[in-house]
C-alpha cells in the first residue's frame, strides 16, 4: 500500500516538475513567425524551451488566432517575434499592441524580437525607435573581415559574447552571428548584451569596397561601424518589469548554426540564455515586505514625530529558476533609502542584516521638519528587475505637552519670574502695612 | 549757607572727591526727603532691575535655551518695572499734582490688577 502511494507520489511529482516553467512570469509562449518561415529549421531552440517547461504556440503573421490577449487580459506570458520579413501585422500583434502588452504594470508580456538584414520596411524598424534602437538602411548586414568565418563570406561572423550571471547556461564559446547591427540611444532602460566587433561595419555585402571609398571621401560621416553598435540589446520596463530583447540575427537561432565546418558552436546555449533573461528567469527580484517603526516600539505608526529614531526594514527575494521558488537574497550591497518630502531629506544605505537573509535595514533620526514624508526605495540596476517601494507617513511636530519641561538651564528664568511674583506680593503687603503706619503718624 | 562754602572747598579738592561728595549729598537728600512708601517702591524697582540684568547676562553669556523661558522671565521684570514705575508716579507726593483725577487707592488697585494679569501671562509662557 505504502509503495503504491509512494509511486503515485513520484509520478505526480515528475508530472509537476515537467509542467513547472522556470520562468517567474509564466510558461505560455506565443511564437509569431513569417508565413514563409520553416519552424523546423529552429527545432533545437524550440526543444530547448520545451525542456525548460515552456508551452509553445505557433502562429503565422497571416493568421488571426490565437490572439495575444482576450478582453484585455494577456493570453501569453511571452512572445517570440520571428517575423523579420512581414510588412503588415494583424492588429493584436501590431507594434502598438506589443508595446501595450510589454508595459502592462501588473502582468507584462515579455517579448523577444528577432531581425534580419533583409528586413526592408518592417514595422519592427519603427518599433525599435520607440525603444531607443535605430537600424542602418535596409539590406546592409554587419560585415567584418577580421571575425568572419571565411573571407569569402564576411557576413557570417564568429563572436564571443561575454559570460555574465544574467545569461546562465552560456559558459563561453563562439557564436555564429549573421545579421544586422543597431545603434542604442542613451535610454537608461536599455541593456547591452552583445556589441559588434570594433572592426565591423554595416554595408551592402555586394559592394563593400564602394561603400568604404565613399565613406573615406566624406570623412566617415554616416558610416555604421565600430564597437559601439549593438547586436543583442535588452530592454526592461521600470513599472512591471516586463523585458524585451532585440536580437539582430535570425540565423543565430537556426539549427544549422549549431555547428560550423564540423565544429560545434555555442549558438543554442546562447539563444536559450538570452531567452532565459528575456522570459524573467534570471535576475528577477521582488520586494516582499516593508516595515517601519520607532526603534523603541514594535509596531508601525501612521505618523512619527520630528527627531524620532526610526528603523526601516525591507525584505527582498530573488527568483531561483532551478527550484522555481522565490528565495530571500542578501546579495544587494548598494540599496539606499530616501526619506523624502519633495526632496530627499535623508538618503542612507540599506545594508543587509546579519543572520536574517533577505532583510535590509537602516536606522536614522527623522529630520527636524514636519510634513508628509515618504520612505522611498528606488533601486535600478541594469539587467536586474527594478525595485521600487514607496510608503507615505506623516511627520508631526511636538504636541504642546510633549516638549521637555523644567530644564536645568532654564532655572534662572524660572527663579526670576517666581522672585518677581514673590517680591510683588511682599511689596503689596508692605505697602498696605506702611499705609497704616503713615495714617497713624498723621493721626498722632 | 553751607552750600557755597562746600563748593569752594570742593574746587580746591580733586574732582573725584567732588563727585563723591555730590553723590553723598544726593543719597542724603534722598534719604531725608523721600517718603517711606516711595522708598519701598524704589527698593522694589531696584530688585526688579537687578533681577532683569542678571537674567539678561545669563542669557547672553550662558544660554538662551529655552528662549520662551527667557522671554517670560525677562518680560516679567520689564513689565513689573513699568507698572511699578507708573504706580510710583501716581502716588509720589512730588508728582501727585499731575494725577488729581486718580486717587492713590485707585492707583494701587490698577497696579495690582495689571501685575496679576502680567504674571498670568508670564507663567503661561514660562514653559
Amino acid at each position: 500500500m505504502q509503495q503504491r502511494l509512494l509511486s503515485w507520489l513520484a509520478i505526480t511529482l515528475t508530472v509537476l516538475a515537467s509542467a513547472w516553467a522556470r520562468s517567474s512570469a509564466g510558461d505560455k509562449v506565443l511564437v509569431v513567425s513569417d508565413a514563409k518561415l520553416e519552424a523546423a529549421e529552429y527545432s533545437q531552440f524550440w526543444d530547448g524551451l520545451k525542456n525548460r517547461g515552456y508551452e509553445l504556440t505557433f502562429r503565422k503573421t497571416s493568421e488571426e488566432a490565437p490572439a495575444t490577449s482576450s478582453f484585455d487580459v494577456p493570453s501569453f506570458s511571452h512572445i517570440i517575434v520571428f517575423a523579420p520579413s512581414t510588412k503588415t501585422y494583424p492588429a493584436d500583434i501590431s507594434p502598438q499592441s506589443l508595446v501595450h502588452l510589454l508595459s502592462d504594470p501588473t502582468q507584462p508580456t515579455n517579448i523577444l524580437f528577432v531581425l534580419q538584414p533583409s528586413t526592408p520596411s518592417s514595422p519592427l524598424r519603427d518599433l525599435g525607435r520607440e525603444f531607443g534602437i535605430s537600424f542602418p538602411p535596409p539590406a546592409t548586414p554587419l560585415i567584418d573581415y577580421f571575425n568572419a568565418v571565411s573571407p569569402s563570406n564576411a557576413t557570417s561572423l564568429l563572436l564571443t559574447p561575454p559570460v555574465t550571471p544574467h545569461t546562465p547556461g552560456f559558459n563561453g564559446g563562439d557564436v555564429l552571428y549573421s545579421g544586422v547591427a543597431h545603434l542604442r540611444s542613451n535610454n537608461p532602460l536599455l541593456v547591452d548584451f552583445l556589441n559588434a566587433p570594433p572592426t565591423s561595419f554595416s554595408a551592402d555585402p555586394l559592394e563593400p569596397a564602394d561603400v568604404i571609398v565613399e565613406v573615406a571621401a566624406s570623412g566617415g560621416e554616416g558610416f555604421w561601424a565600430g564597437g559601439r553598435m549593438g547586436l543583442v540589446t535588452g530592454f526592461e520596463v521600470l513599472r512591471g518589469g516586463g523585458r524585451a530583447t532585440w536580437v539582430g540575427s535570425l540565423d543565430l537561432f537556426r539549427n544549422a548554426a549549431t555547428a560550423i565546418n564540423g565544429k560545434p558552436t555555442a549558438n543554442n546555449a546562447y539563444a536559450l540564455a538570452l531567452a532565459s533573461w528575456t522570459f524573467q528567469e534570471t535576475s528577477v527580484l521582488r520586494i516582499d515586505s516593508v516595515e517601519h517603526r520607532r526603534i523603541s516600539e514594535s509596531s508601525p505608526r501612521d505618523q512619527y514625530r520630528i527627531k524620532d529614531d526610526l528603523i526601516y526594514r525591507i525584505h527582498v527575494s530573488a527568483y531561483n529558476p532551478a527550484t522555481g521558488e522565490w528565495e530571500p537574497t542578501s546579495q544587494i550591497d548598494d540599496m539606499q533609502l530616501e526619506f523624502t518630502m519633495l526632496d530627499p531629506h535623508i538618503r542612507t544605505a540599506l545594508s543587509p542584516v546579519q543572520g536574517e537573509k533577505g532583510w535590509y535595514e537602516t536606522k536614522f533620526r527623522a529630520p527636524d521638519r514636519h510634513g508628509v514624508f515618504k520612505f522611498i526605495v528606488d533601486w535600478r540596476r541594469k539587467r536586474y528587475t527594478a525595485l521600487h517601494s514607496s510608503t507615505t507617513v506623516s511627520v508631526v511636530p511636538f504636541r504642546h505637552n510633549e516638549y521637555p519641561r523644567f530644564l536645568s538651564s532654564a532655572w534662572p528664568y524660572y527663579l526670576g519670574a517666581l522672585s518677581t511674583s514673590a517680591a510683588f506680593v511682599l511689596f503689596c503687603a508692605l505697602w498696605l502695612l506702611g499705609g497704616n503706619e503713615e495714617e497713624k503718624k498723621k493721626t498722632q | 549757607m553751607a552750600g557755597p562754602k562746600k563748593t569752594v572747598t570742593a574746587s580746591s579738592q580733586s574732582p573725584v572727591s567732588a563727585i563723591t561728595s555730590a553723590g553723598q549729598d544726593l543719597v542724603k537728600s534722598y534719604v531725608d526727603n523721600t517718603p517711606k512708601r516711595v522708598k519701598i517702591i524704589d527698593t522694589f524697582l531696584l530688585f526688579i532691575m537687578l533681577s532683569g540684568v542678571a537674567q539678561f547676562v545669563y542669557c547672553a553669556l550662558v544660554t538662551n535655551f529655552p528662549f520662551n523661558a527667557f522671554l517670560a522671565g525677562f518680560g516679567s521684570t520689564i513689565g513689573q518695572f513699568v507698572l511699578t514705575a507708573a504706580f510710583r508716579a501716581q502716588v509720589n507726593p512730588s508728582t501727585r499734582s499731575e494725577f488729581t483725577i486718580i486717587s492713590p487707592e485707585r492707583a494701587f488697585a490698577d497696579f495690582c490688577i495689571g501685575s496679576i494679569i502680567l504674571h498670568f501671562f508670564v507663567y503661561n509662557f514660562l514653559g
